[in-house]
């Protein structure tokens, strides 16, 4: 085939269709092209146990930008959010539990149980997070500066974040400078001491990465998580009904409508490159298809050692992209159930089972879990953070049955012996399924079915290169204007006219589509200067 | 009572940086009384001869950091100060062999050669970039910290300033420098080397002296410590001064009674003396008042604002931000009086390696295994160590023939489980004598004195509170404009004409006297 493209974007996760959709908006002829025979990367639904649609890799939306939603009227293509209140219920082992409300106030009362002063000090702990993330919502919506060589758009750019930090007060900014660094342990510590609601928050702080929440920049990640939420919502959970896929499949129809051509089982061998530049790719059938730009939605690791050949890069570019930390930590258990978990000492009305199930007793326990993969095995005890959506939504599981999702941490792509296999992958749905029963014994009684995906199987199933569901770990190293590499960091890379604009790239990490907009930008904005 | 007597500064506690900060408010012409706690001067820089005949450089033991500026125009050789070079680092291994950098690159890069090739390719080429990052680094240690809070044109100016010189860097530099800020040590290095013990010797310099492991983010920066003390090619990275480390302080005493300094020791400051929103002298513990236009402190954050200051001068946010500050202590220190050398396995008989550090850190496994001990709360079973023979590189430290040995030991915890006593440092102890004899057998037969100190220790006789031997953790939320509380990093405290001089602010932490030269240059500007 040889009809030519505009773009061609390899790759049909929500980031690549958000990203292709704006590029059709931009009025470029764009092409998706996923290998799998459906689109969504690791925003999917699949009938993996009969009659269940599980969401088998991400299972929660993160803060989509409101103006994506709209401009691409994802509601009119079939898109509806489920917002779960309850947001989060943390068990612990004696019975209590704590509930994180979307209302702050009601949070607080469930805080009392535990600790008045944390109770008091939950409104004022809120507002700081949301003046933090608001600041860092800006920088998120903005290409990173060039800082060393910018012109004077970049200079524009640190003006603008620089004025909005500035207009938070002389108080709260340098009281956001200076938590920003900080480790989750040392910022929650100063506001609470409440063993579960440290550990709840501070979930949060380590999803995906490997690092305990005694590392520096965990307070970082934090705050990245509560982006875009609503003010005072800590952890809030969302998701589409009728599963992740549904998101994706809604911004895939938006983006057909504007004109996009998506081909699913159509896996790219690698991306053509004639004099510096890319100009089209190479199917893995030997099919070629030309294109003036090509926008890679793989990881910055696979785009680079597996799309374009090394000829064509730089020993020293190379360099750096294989020093990208990629460091998967997560696996997934999905649970097909006769019933649901019955937690000691919970409200009979359910109430808590409708958002994330968080084991996360202390940030202590998180720690020790981090301890056991720092030295190459899976967490003894993880920290799990687990939902039922066949709560608030029972088309997802047969009448009567339910379903459960797991993420597993830590769990990591790199075994001190050996590799991940079946043998493994069991023992951790067993340790999974044990933990969870310290807390709801019946479950272990209900599992009818269960499925375990390794990083190893993230790695193969959604081509998430060494399992980690960010595309390159989110750490203070590896954001903004380093997010993959600088090189990449505007999503433009060293070959001219190819682009990334997966979560490897700012601002990355979780279910927004904030990459994939932001690089869009960028790409039709070249496209017209070069026309 | 009151003494008549009238000072222009008064500088509370005799460390390497009020002796600093006095010696050049003195040579600024200014009147200057330095009062001292304990009956010497040095702080944590001293020598005592805790066993007679055998001088022990009690804390600190190493010079690395400490400014060619402040040597040169305070002439510290003239008052004592020599410093000898430690020239090699070696890095004993439990199977019996071992690692070494010598003094001679050649020998080096075949000793690395011999662990890896590829680590002897990249060491080069590693030292190359560092010695850079160290020169860009260099104009923003040596800068008073600007307020980002402030909108005045001087902060303004500063900022620019700031902005300017790392966009002067180019690419290449500025990101390595951001990597190097916020990567851990162990990330940062293995993006270079593969050998485990080069790794975890190299990181552990990162840790020195932090709550955190070499797999902890921070830690990489530190690494560049190393490399600074290089630049003016004033000596080598890593000395000894000749006498111990007190030989350090009495040198910069030296310089500063030249200058017309009084020193007062066994003189214990009990207050600061605030009117009206501004310091006007101090009380001593036996009721003395002691007037002076200026007073600047050199002990750590929470003893100047939770001890020495009345709360009701302070503002709230202040003292809340003090009371937050991160200060936890993390090593111990052993010194031993010994009958003979250590013998080492891995490089049997007397040899050079006597000469240099030794390090037990043979993997960055072994390190971070130490480090979890410690966030437990328990000190390490199997603790990362730093050691220097001083008698081999100075006899004059030892009776002929005997020897003394510094070791320097982490983790130990300052909030140990249940406690510090006495019975507990001596377990602290018996656990660094048996795990060197693991790699020297006959260190524990050969030792005729031992003298063990913990954090708890250094707080109650050194006065550094929690025993952080950096008078604050050297994280990246407690650094530059933020050491130790956001607009008061320029030395400055909320009371007017009193200041701070010591670890606790910008740059901090190691025998640098810089801060304690940059918080004098403070004072006489405002003067």
């Amino acid at each position: 085939m040889t009809t030519a493209y505009d773009a061609i974007v390899i790759g049909a996760g929500h980031n690549g269709l958000v990203a292709a959709a704006y590029l059709a908006k931009g009025g470029l002829k764009t092409l998706v092209l996923e290998r799998r025979e459906f689109v969504g990367g690791a925003a999917v639904s699949e009938e993996i146990f009969p009659g269940f649609k599980v969401d088998t890799a991400a299972h929660k939306i993160g803060a989509f930008h409101p103006a994506v939603m709209s401009e691409l009227g994802l509601m009119a293509h079939g898109l509806e959010l489920v917002e779960s209140d309850p947001s989060v219920f943390s068990p612990l082992p004696d019975g209590r539990a704590l509930m994180l409300w979307r209302d702050a106030q009601r949070t607080a009362d469930s805080i009392r149980q535990f600790s008045s002063a944390d109770a008091d000090n939950w409104i004022p702990f809120t507002q700081l997070i949301a003046k933090a993330t608001g600041v860092l919502e800006s920088a998120y919506r903005s290409t990173p500066p060039d800082f060393v060589d910018g012109t004077l758009k970049d200079l524009w750019t640190m003006a603008r974040l620089g004025g909005k930090l500035r207009r938070l007060g002389r108080r709260d900014m340098p009281e956001v400078m200076r938590i920003l660094p900080m480790t989750a342990r040392e910022l929650l510590d100063e506001w609470f001491e409440t063993d579960v609601v440290k550990g709840t928050l501070g979930a949060a702080a380590i999803t995906g990465l490997f690092q305990g929440p005694m590392a520096a920049g965990t307070a970082y990640t934090f705050l990245h998580h509560h982006v875009g939420a609503g003010n005072g919502a800590m952890r809030p959970t969302v998701r589409a009904r009728g599963g992740m896929g549904n998101l994706t499949e809604a911004l895939a129809a938006a983006a057909a409508q504007l004109g996009v051509e998506i081909r699913t089982d159509a896996a790219v061998g690698n991306v053509i490159i004639e004099n510096g530049c890319a100009t089209g790719v190479v199917l893995a059938g030997g099919d070629e298809i030309q294109a003036k730009t090509v926008v890679s939605n793989a990881d910055p690791r696979r785009t680079f050692s597996q799309l374009v050949h090394p000829p064509h890069l730089t020993p020293e570019f190379t360099r750096k992209i294989r020093n990208v930390k990629l460091k998967g930590v997560c696996a997934k258990v999905h649970l097909a159930l006769s019933e649901l978990p019955r937690f000691s000492g919970a409200s009979d009305n359910g109430d808590h089972l409708r958002g994330t199930i968080s084991i996360s007793p202390s940030l202590m326990y998180l720690e020790r879990a981090f301890d056991d993969a720092k030295y190459g095995s899976f967490s003894e005890k993880p920290y799990l953070e687990a939902v039922i959506p066949s709560v608030t939504d029972a088309g997802v599981a047969p009448p009567g049955k339910h379903l459960m999702s797991v993420l597993v941490q830590y769990a990591p792509y790199h075994l001190k012996d050996g590799q991940w296999d079946a043998a493994r992958c069991d023992a951790l749905g067993d340790t999974v399924v044990h933990t969870l029963a310290e807390y709801a014994p019946n479950i272990e009684s209900a599992v009818l079915e269960r499925h375990v995906l390794s990083p190893l199987d993230l790695e193969e199933t959604f081509g998430l290169t060494e399992g980690n569901i960010y595309h390159a770990e989110l750490t203070m190293d590896q954001v903004f204007l380093m997010r993959p590499v600088p090189e990449c960091a505007r999503y433009r890379t060293p070959i001219e006219g190819l682009y990334l604009c997966g979560a490897g790239t700012h601002p990355g990490g979780g279910v927004n589509g904030a990459s994939g907009y932001n690089a869009a930008r960028e790409i039709v904005r070249d496209s017209k200067r070069r026309r | 009572m009151t003494m008549a007597t009238r000072y222009d500064a008064i500088v509370i506690g005799g460390g390497h940086n009020g002796l600093v900060n006095a010696a050049y408010l003195a040579r600024a012409g200014k009147r200057v009384l330095v009062l001292e706690r304990r009956h010497l001067v040095g702080g944590s820089v001293v020598t005592e001869e805790i066993n007679p005949g055998f001088k022990y450089s009690v804390l600190s033991y190493v010079v690395s950091l400490l400014r060619p500026e402040i040597i040169r125009e305070l002439d510290l050789p003239r008052h004592g100060l020599e410093v000898l070079p430690l020239e090699s680092t070696m890095t004993p291994l439990p199977g019996g062999d071992y690692l070494a950098r010598w003094a001679d690159h050649d020998q080096t890069r075949r000793e690395l050669y011999r662990h890896s090739p590829k680590d002897a390719e990249a060491y080069d080429d590693y030292g190359k970039l560092m010695y850079h990052l160290a020169f860009a680094v260099k104009p923003i240690v040596a800068m008073v910290p600007p307020d980002p809070t402030s909108l005045s044109f001087k902060d303004l100016k500063s900022l620019l300033k700031l902005s300017r010189h790392f966009r002067s860097l180019g690419n290449e530099q500025f990101h390595a420098l951001f990597k190097l800020m916020t990567m851990s040590a162990a990330d940062f290095l293995d993006e270079w080397f593969e050998t485990e013990p080069l790794k975890a010797t190299m990181s552990a310099s990162g840790i020195i002296g932090t709550f955190l492991g070499p797999r902890s983010p921070g830690t990489a920066y530190v690494l560049l410590h190393h490399y600074m003390g290089e630049l003016d090619g004033a000596f080598r990275s890593w000395g000894f001064a000749k006498g111990g480390t007190g030989a350090i302080s009495e040198s910069i005493a030296g310089a500063a009674r030249r200058f017309g300094a009084e020193i007062r020791t066994d003189t214990s400051v009990a207050q600061v003396m605030v009117k009206n929103g501004r310091a006007v002298g101090v009380v001593l513990d036996n009721g003395d008042e002691i007037h002076a236009k200026v007073v600047v402190s050199g002990l750590d954050p929470k003893r100047t604002f939770l001890e020495l200051v009345e709360s009701k001068h302070l503002p709230d946010d202040f003292v809340k931000a003090i009371r937050r500050f991160k200060i936890r202590g993390s090593s111990g220190k052993v010194n031993l009086s010994l009958s003979e050398l250590p013998d080492f396995t891995s490089l049997p008989g007397k040899g050079a390696h006597h000469r240099g550090a030794i390090s037990i850190s043979p993997s960055v496994e072994y390190l971070e295994r130490a480090y979890d001990d410690a966030k437990y709360g328990n000190y390490s079973r199997r603790p990362y160590m730093d050691m220097i023979i001083p008698s081999m590189i100075d006899p004059g430290m030892a009776p002929p023939g005997k020897h003394v040995m510094s070791i320097f030991v982490q983790y130990a915890p300052s909030d140990l489980e249940g406690g510090w006593n006495e019975t507990k440092r001596e377990a602290f102890g018996d656990t660094v004598i048996e795990t060197l004899a693991q790699y020297a057998p006959n260190l524990p037969g050969a030792i005729i004195h031992r003298q063990a100190l913990t954090p708890w220790d250094m707080e109650r006789d050194f006065g550094l509170t929690q025993g952080n031997i950096f008078h604050g953790e050297l994280s990246l939320h407690q650094l530059f404009s933020l050491r130790p509380v956001v607009s008061y990093a320029d030395f400055r405290t909320p009371v007017k004409a009193f200041y701070q001089c010591g670890s606790g602010t910008h740059p901090g932490g190691g025998i640098s006297g810089w801060s304690g030269r940059l918080a004098a240059l403070k004072v006489l500007k405002d003067w």
